[in-house]
């Protein structure tokens, strides 16, 4: 983080100048590094935080259940989804998860050895709908996930940028003698330099909860794998199954015979006489309708970040404990409030919008930082001209990027869309190649993402009509064009001050 | 969703309560940052009053919001509020004319330490602080994960969290220290010891 001091320090400062220099230093270059995928990763992770509200906006026809479900519902939900599984032959693990975040009814089955998956929308009785068709949704949660790398290289990857950002964040707050004294300062005019850099300060020292929460949880998601991997070679001979079940509950085991599916609904019952005020969250089971298939069932009681604790089950509903991610030791209530806190979903709509507001803040502190560096380089008389237009053409060709993949989705496949997002992150640096400068790049991007937001909405409209459809749809389409006027804000302001440049000077 | 939420507060208090409740935290955390603003950025800096009180204010907002919510719930809604709030206020108080104003005009930006660009120190701090920093901190959470005498489950997690935690310490002490053999040393030490920890019981066996 970039600082003002004094410019004849007297007293003793809390923090050496040349402690500050050196760890100012190694803030740009970890800044430097990691600028574009942080920024990236900020920016998908803050449209995900509503990705469920997307789900709704792309499929407005689906049923929407909300209210806690009766055992009854659950019960008929996995039956027909089991039903519906061995239809498909890929009865092999099965998921429902209810309308806690999403105000759906979500059923999925999977069998990984012929990779047949399918997913459905139940109604409120249970019975399943339609399938899930969410491309967009999809893509921006693989971007956020592991950048549509191969699965487990991604989510390394990104938790390696999780550990960046919070190497930012430390090293950012050592390189901040002034963090009180400057901790209201938000002047704009003069130095464009000092400008953003009481922007990515204040944004960033304020926000310094929000922004260690995401980081370390989202590092903590990324490399759970590599973690546990050598966790498993220290304490379990190489198996990492293993050393998963000790952290998230029993698995199946490989005893294949036939076996009824699990009464969910009486398992329901049973952790409902215990905990009356408990509601279902999802249902895991694995090995669906064999011998060996065991139960992880999620309820939640009130006042608990978690999204519900996990009740462990035999398929012929023995119990086998529960994962205590609600009121059990230190390291599983961590373990339960991980993606709640990650995400936001832990209180309601109000929550959401904050952590919308927050994650925008996160992705600005990322994007100043470069320009920070950008400006000083210009300020010394060594203007980076180049780079100044390659950091705006990553950062502004974003949301046109993301919103040209929101309007694909519509229209074609969704195999086709990362083709799309980064052929349009392309074309923003080739357009960073023709055009003058960053400043015309940054209008000429903000103009485009503006256009391509209230094109992702005529052409939603144009799909689903004005007919009767989920009022999220209308909700999440004033919402997108509200960013775009908010993108195009500037401009308009530009174009009337000229306007009355002009005017005074005729 | 929301009715949802507030019933979740409501398990000792009522609907009216909880709302009242956390208007008041609000409330509360609006005036304590408004005074740490005078005191931070009014004409008399560092007013003690001010402070004290401001940070008073804070903590009565908190627990105003641990009170409707429950500890758990209420200090996650605290915290973000509380950078809502801080947020509104610098906003309110954004200044169009500050860096033309004498005492600002006064004060300069304190430089990076200034390290001519060379590319096999720099591949080096990369090694160091990615790779290396990253088997440390691996190491110290995996031993932690092994070894200390707690529940599995807790020593697993706690463990886990250690690393990205040790890892990004780490990485920002190896960028910002000239001296790459002592970070080296260090990090190749606590590597040692951290593996050492974690496949002891192993190699016993």
């Amino acid at each position: 983080m970039d600082q003002r001091v004094e410019a004849k320090p007297k007293k003793r400062q809390f923090l050496p100048p040349e402690f500050v220099r050196a760890m100012l230093a190694g803030h740009s270059a970890l800044g430097l590094a990691f600028a574009a995928l942080i920024f990236i990763v900020c920016l998908s992770g803050t449209v995900c935080v509503f990705i469920n509200e997307l789900q709704r906006w792309e499929q407005p026809d689906a049923p929407v259940v909300t209210g806690a479900l009766s055992p009854d519902v659950v019960g008929a939900a996995v039956q027909a989804g089991y039903a519906q599984a061995v239809a498909e032959k890929a009865a092999h693990d099965m998921f429902v998860m209810g309308p806690g975040v999403s105000a759906r009814l979500y059923v999925n089955y999977h069998d990984h050895e012929t990779g047949v998956d399918g997913s459905w929308l139940a109604d409120a009785d249970g019975r399943l709908v339609t399938r899930v068709k969410a491309p967009f949704s999809d893509f921006v949660g693989g971007l956020h996930m592991n950048l549509h790398l191969p699965r487990t290289w991604g989510r390394m990857l990104v938790g390696l940028i999780g550990v960046a950002l919070l190497s930012s964040l430390i090293s950012g707050l050592l390189s901040h003698p002034r963090i009180f004294k400057d901790a209201f300062a938000l002047r704009r005019g003069g130095s464009k330099r000092l400008q953003e850099a009481d922007l990515h300060n204040r944004l960033g020292v304020w926000g310094l909860p929000f922004h260690v929460v995401v980081s370390l949880s989202g590092a903590l998601l990324g490399l759970s794998t590599l973690i546990v991997g050598v966790l498993a070679m220290a304490a379990y001979d190489g198996d990492s199954d293993a050393a998963f079940s000790v952290i998230l509950g029993p698995r199946a085991t490989a005893e294949e015979a036939t076996a009824p599916v699990p009464d969910v609904a009486a398992m329901m019952r049973q952790v409902q006489a215990a905990k009356p005020a408990a509601q279902f969250t999802s249902v895991q089971i694995d090995h669906v309708g064999r011998a060996g298939q065991v139960v992880h069932l999620g309820m939640r009681t009130p006042g608990h970040v978690a999204l519900g604790n996990t009740y462990y089950f035999k398929g012929d509903g023995t119990p086998l404990g529960d994962g205590g991610l609600e009121t059990g030791g230190v390291g599983q209530q961590i373990l339960g409030v991980l993606q709640p806190l990650h995400f936001g979903w832990f209180g309601g709509y109000p929550i959401k919008i904050a952590y919308g507001v927050l994650g925008l803040a996160l992705t600005i502190i990322t994007h100043t930082g470069v320009t920070i560096w950008l400006a000083r380089r210009r300020d010394k008389g060594r203007p980076a001209p180049g780079w100044e237009k390659v950091w705006a053409a990553v950062g502004w060709g974003q949301p046109v990027a993301i919103a040209a993949s929101a309007i694909a989705a519509l229209y074609v496949n969704a195999s086709f869309l990362l083709g799309i997002y980064l052929a349009v992150v392309f074309a923003a640096l080739l357009l960073a190649a023709v055009l003058p400068n960053a400043g015309v790049l940054e209008r000429v991007l903000r103009l485009l993402g503006s256009l391509a937001m209230i094109g992702a909405v005529g052409a939603h409209v144009a799909t689903w009509g004005i007919g009767a459809v989920d009022p999220m749809a209308w909700i999440v389409n004033g919402v997108i064009v509200a960013a775009a006027i908010c993108l195009a804000y500037p401009l308009a302001r530009a174009v009337r001050g000229s306007a009355l440049v002009s005017a005074a000077d005729s | 969703m929301l009715r949802r939420e507030i019933t979740a507060g409501l398990e000792h208090l009522s609907t009216a309560t909880v709302a009242l409740v956390t208007t008041a935290g609000t409330l509360l955390l609006c005036g304590g940052i408004a005074l740490l603003r005078l005191s931070w950025l009014g004409k008399r800096p560092r007013n003690p009053p001010y402070l004290i009180a401001g940070w008073i204010l804070i903590t009565g907002g908190i627990a105003a919001f641990d009170y409707a919510w429950d500890a758990e719930v209420g200090m996650a809604y605290g915290l973000i509020a509380l950078s809502l709030v801080a947020y509104l206020v610098i906003a309110a108080g954004f200044d169009d004319r500050a860096h033309k104003s004498p005492r600002l005009l006064r004060e300069v930006a304190l430089e990076p330490e200034d390290r001519p660009a060379n590319w096999p120190r720099a591949v080096a701090k990369a090694l160091l602080s990615i790779v290396l920093a990253g088997i440390a901190a691996i190491g110290v959470g995996v031993a932690f994960a092994v070894a200390m005498p707690m529940g599995a489950h807790d020593r697993i997690v706690v463990g886990g969290l250690l690393v990205p935690i040790l890892w990004g310490a780490g990485m920002a002490w190896t960028l910002s220290d000239a001296k790459l053999l002592r970070a080296t040393l260090v990090l190749g030490s606590v590597s040692a010891v951290g593996y050492g920890i974690a496949f002891l019981p192993k190699a016993l066996l």
